[in-house]
């Protein structure tokens, strides 16, 4: 609690005297509820606040860049953006482009259906359809796995998620495998789609740097976290995104940004969690 | 309703100034460009000629995200160049869009007549100062009308630039669009892209509109087609 | 090409020496001499095709000589390292076609070359080329623009453009052929003046009645050379080639007398 104060008012000073340090932070703001535009086009989502929650702590500013998927690992890897922080799972195959901090979310895969296909998770990707995954994500890897081992199944990918979803929903394909999360929220949205179900992969987000970490990143990074979950900040903002309602979660962020921008972590996080599940 | 209005403002503040900043940027730089390009092309020596022939011909036929994939990703992984994409976005389309200008001027400083040339040597004017006081005011009136298509043209091609990350008007109206899909009861994906392609419309319009004016004012008794059909 | 080097003493404004020019296989010029005092209105006649234009364009050099050589005055407008736009100032030319320039009213016209090539500030050029307007009969077309005006008041701008620049010769390319019939006696009238106020002038007309009248020589020209040369009362009543007197008399039976 003190290191966290010491923070906020060094962040203050900083802040005050312009001598904080700024950093671009790509990501993919197509991803709800990790990350995403609200209507007025304020970004936010668990990555998002997370990482400005990490900022203030550290005392460093950031500044949030939206990306295309298909660029990120290559921008963030040759550093034209700083920090990636865009629900990534660390894979081997993107450790070569970039380092990543540690796991701060453990994700899993879900299969998203239309609720009167009459499909369930098994049928649906070994029965000859066509799944929807976007482009270079762990759910097309997965798909792409069945593939190799023979399963019947199509891949069709995509540049952004929400296209999958909307192709499912027209009736282009027949399922969409994305993290349970944003599944979630896609079921939630749509009443004519479903979950047919979760495949357990474990998997782990990491936020991204340039490879070998040049600006020395990491470290702050991974105490951030640490201190965040410490403060008992991380699990509210857990509470607040995941598996809440969209636009109450916009709300009650507008509500609380203020907190943030005077330096109460705490507060903002409770305050989110507790607007959004009213 | 008033989600409408709100995505038509997001659009307007967030998405449209970076267009219109990128049309600008790229009209001028391929203006800048382009204009020497057509005179080399016409009076330069033939190296020149043959140099800018090059130029055109390779900037042309390259399609332009291609072009803005080198540019962005291509020196960044191979040299180490690392470009802000709106910097790797306006090279790429300016570096195009001078290349299509270069053949604009160079049909216009072609279609005046030689006699124009001929007349200022004539008179003791040197080849720069023929150019520069006879041929180059006649060749930018006639330049107007299709100079106006490639604006048109240049305006729509800003719209790749979101392939590459840059916060424009298209890549603005994916994010409005992407997020409605995610809000209960809502789906409205049809108007969020008609928005879009209406401020496009509406930036064309007043695109042409004010070029036009533009050859109004500039209008010489001559230059416009002369015997309309009036049947 | 030095038997005939010229004397600085002989007076000659103009002295043209063996030209020769040949558009690919098309031997236009065929070895061209011919030599003009000041003061002096010389018309070339001759069949179209004759080399009658390339002479012009020769002499103040927008086609290139391929041999031969030009003088005005005692500099060599053919030696290369003469300043050819400062010789081309004091040549005026008066084109088939005017080429005034399109985008530039009358004034403008008349105004740009004293501007451009002579440095003349604007308010002095402007009052310069009113002058040559009123020379030429147009001060209240000042401000018109080339296609606002007839073919014989663009013609008589062009002569005020080639006049404004003080010129010390005149070369006129055919200034008639251009215009309708009722277009061309108000541009000889202004030719006619200015021969009179004793412009050095070479005309390439088909204007037997001009050259009759007010020229002090003709040159008749046929198949890249001067086949006869000699002043009009002589030419016209007592040709000395077969040529010549062929010519004279289809042109009397096109243009009338």
């Amino acid at each position: 609690m003190k290191k966290a104060l010491l923070a906020v008012l060094l962040t203050g000073l900083f802040a005050v005297s312009g001598l904080a340090q700024v950093y671009d932070v790509a990501s993919d703001t197509t991803w709800p509820p990790f990350e995403w535009a609200d209507a007025e086009g304020n970004l936010l989502g668990f990555d998002l606040d997370v990482m400005r929650c990490i900022a203030v702590l550290q005392g460093f500013e950031i500044n949030i860049i939206s990306y295309d998927w298909d660029i990120i690992f290559d921008d963030v890897g040759i550093g034209r953006a700083d920090i990636g922080a865009s629900g990534a799972t660390i894979t081997d195959e993107r450790e070569l482009k970039v380092d990543f901090s540690a796991p701060y979310w453990t994700s899993d895969q879900a299969v998203l259906i239309r609720a009167d296909s009459g499909l369930n998770i098994v049928t649906a990707l070994s029965g000859g359809y066509t799944v929807g995954a976007q482009i270079e994500t762990t759910g097309a890897g997965f798909v792409q796995g069945l593939l190799d081992d023979g399963v019947d199944v199509i891949l069709q990918e995509y540049t952004l998620y929400p296209l999958a979803v909307l192709d499912l929903i027209n009736g282009n394909i027949d399922a969409v495998i994305q993290d349970e999360p944003a599944s979630q929220a896609s079921a939630t949205a749509e009443a004519d789609l479903t979950v047919a179900g979760v495949i357990k992969t474990n998997e782990n987000f990491g936020f991204f740097v340039a490879e070998g970490d040049p600006e020395g990143l990491l470290p702050l990074l991974n105490d951030g976290v640490d201190q965040l979950k410490a403060l008992g900040a991380y699990d509210n903002l857990v509470r607040a995104y995941m598996g809440t309602d969209l636009t109450k979660v916009e709300a009650a962020w507008k509500a609380s940004i203020g907190f943030l921008e005077e330096g109460d972590v705490v507060g903002f996080a409770l305050n989110l969690a507790t607007l959004a599940n009213q | 309703m008033s989600t409408i209005w709100q995505s038509l403002e997001l659009l307007v503040t967030k998405g449209l100034p970076t267009t219109v900043l990128l049309t600008l940027g790229l009209l001028g730089a391929g203006l800048a460009l382009g204009f020497p390009i057509a005179f080399l092309q016409v009076y330069g020596y033939r190296p020149f000629r043959w140099l800018c022939r090059g130029y055109e011909q390779l900037f042309r036929g390259i399609p332009a995200l291609v072009l803005i994939l080198i540019f962005h990703s291509g020196l960044a992984r191979s040299f180490g160049i690392l470009l802000p994409a709106f910097t790797s976005a306006l090279i790429a389309l300016g570096l195009r869009s001078s290349a299509y200008q270069s053949q604009i001027f160079r049909g216009a400083i072609q279609s005046v007549p030689q006699g124009q040339m001929m007349a200022a040597r004539a008179l003791g004017m040197s080849k720069l100062q023929a150019i520069r006081s006879i041929i180059l005011p006649q060749a930018l009136r006639l330049s107007i009308p299709p100079w106006t298509n490639e604006f048109s043209s240049v305006l729509k091609d800003t719209s790749l630039a979101s392939a590459i990350g840059v916060l424009e008007l298209t890549k603005q109206g994916t994010l409005i669009f992407t997020r409605i899909q995610f809000v209960k009861g809502v789906n409205y994906i049809l108007v969020i892209l008609i928005l879009v392609a209406l401020v496009y419309l509406v930036l064309t319009y007043m695109g042409n509109a004010g070029l036009a004016l533009l050859e109004r004012r500039l209008r010489i008794p001559g230059f416009e087609m002369k015997g309309k059909v009036e049947r | 090409m030095n038997e005939q080097h010229p004397s600085r003493s002989d007076g000659a404004i103009l002295r043209v020496e063996g030209l020769h020019k040949s558009y690919g296989d098309n031997h236009v010029l065929r070895g061209v001499s011919m030599q003009m005092r000041r003061g002096e209105t010389v018309v070339v006649i001759g069949p179209s095709g004759t080399g009658k234009s390339t002479l012009l364009r020769c002499i103040n050099q927008l086609s290139v000589p391929d041999r031969g050589r030009v003088w005005l005055g005692d500099r060599e407008i053919t030696c290369k390292k003469q300043n050819i736009n400062c010789l081309r100032a004091e040549i005026g030319f008066v084109f088939q076609n005017f080429n005034l320039f399109t985008h530039l009213t009358a004034l403008a016209n008349v105004r740009i070359g004293p501007m451009k090539v002579k440095g003349l500030k604007k308010a002095a050029a402007t009052e310069l080329a009113m002058d040559e307007l009123a020379r030429v009969g147009l001060s209240d077309k000042a401000d018109a623009y080339p296609a606002e005006l007839s073919g014989g008041q663009q013609q008589r701008v062009s002569i005020a453009r080639a006049l404004a620049m003080s010129p010390q010769l005149m070369l006129f390319d055919e200034p008639t052929s251009a215009l309708d019939p009722e277009l061309i006696g108000e541009v000889l009238d202004v030719m006619v003046s200015l021969a009179k106020e004793g412009m050095t002038m070479l005309v390439v007309s088909h204007e037997m009645g001009f050259a009759r009248s007010v020229s002090d020589s003709i040159i008749f020209m046929e198949g890249g050379v001067i086949l006869e040369q000699g002043p009009p009362e002589e030419f016209f009543t007592a040709p000395k080639e077969e040529r010549t007197r062929v010519f004279l008399s289809k042109i009397t039976e096109l243009y009338g007398e």
